[in-house]
């Protein structure tokens, strides 16, 4: 698989050659982000001290941050899969995918609340998202690999945006 | 005419308010260090070398204080840090 990558003159990326595994994988930053489960909601929704005097703080915390960290999150889900509706295939089945400027801080926040939640839902340890993955069809194997290949893709963003 | 409800006032105590918080980031395997470096430099202004210092301290030694300052100001940062999903919390600074 070989992919173009084309930044355009308004900052834009385009991503040409996409074919439908790296399509479906990015199709499942979303859902991936948004597993239900404990220990992804604590990790998205942290408490800020664990100061003894900050019991008050904790629960203004609760009250006012978190719902505004909340539509933040949902806003950058829904953009990229905005952006992923507006993706084209071409008669070889391989797609394009346009990124605008102003969506890029969103991707790198669809992408890091996605790695996050896998993580935490699969447990993985740091020496275990360095390892080589072999079984595509075993679910803990396959989301290694998105928290791989959306690791990659932050990290593309983020150079890019230096 | 309504009577107006008389608004709830919420006070600090001295102490409070003349206390240093220092705001804290925690180590995490998964965010990237390239991203961890960029949200310092965006959320605290930090040049390249600074982000980065910090961003090696917390990846060796778990931890690193990334700014000390009124309570106010550090519950600004502490959120901003969790809206990059960064492990940020603040303390009280010992010895005061």
């Amino acid at each position: 698989m070989k992919i173009g990558i084309k930044v355009l003159e308004d900052g834009g990326i385009l991503f040409e050659g996409i074919d439908s595994l790296l399509f479906t994988m990015l199709s499942q930053i979303r859902p991936s982000a948004e597993l239900d489960d404990p220990r992804v909601e604590a990790r998205f929704y942290q408490v800020p001290s664990h100061d003894p005097e900050a019991e008050a703080l904790r629960e203004d915390w609760k009250a006012f941050v978190q719902p505004d960290l909340h539509s933040g999150f949902a806003a950058s889900r829904e953009t990229v899969d905005a952006d992923l509706r507006r993706s084209h295939e071409d008669k070889t089945g391989l797609r394009s995918l346009l990124i605008p400027r102003r969506h890029i801080d969103h991707w790198l926040s669809a992408l890091n609340q996605a790695r996050l939640a896998l993580s935490e839902f699969h447990g993985f340890s740091e020496t275990e998202m360095g390892r080589q993955i072999n079984d595509l069809d075993d679910p803990r194997e396959y989301a290694l690999l998105q928290v791989s290949i959306y690791g990659l893709m932050q990290e593309w963003l983020v150079s890019l945006l230096d | 005419m309504a009577a107006l409800d008389t608004p709830e006032i919420e006070t600090k105590d001295k102490a409070d308010l003349d206390s240093v918080w220092n705001v804290v980031v925690h180590n995490d395997p998964v965010n990237l260090m390239s991203y961890v470096a960029m949200v310092f430099r965006r959320v605290f202004g930090f040049p390249r070398e600074k982000a980065e210092r910090h961003m090696m301290e917390v990846h060796k030694s778990g931890r690193s204080i990334v700014w000390s300052g009124c309570r106010e100001q550090a519950e600004l940062y502490v959120q901003q840090l969790h809206s990059h999903l960064l492990l940020a919390t603040l303390e009280k600074a010992p010895n005061q």
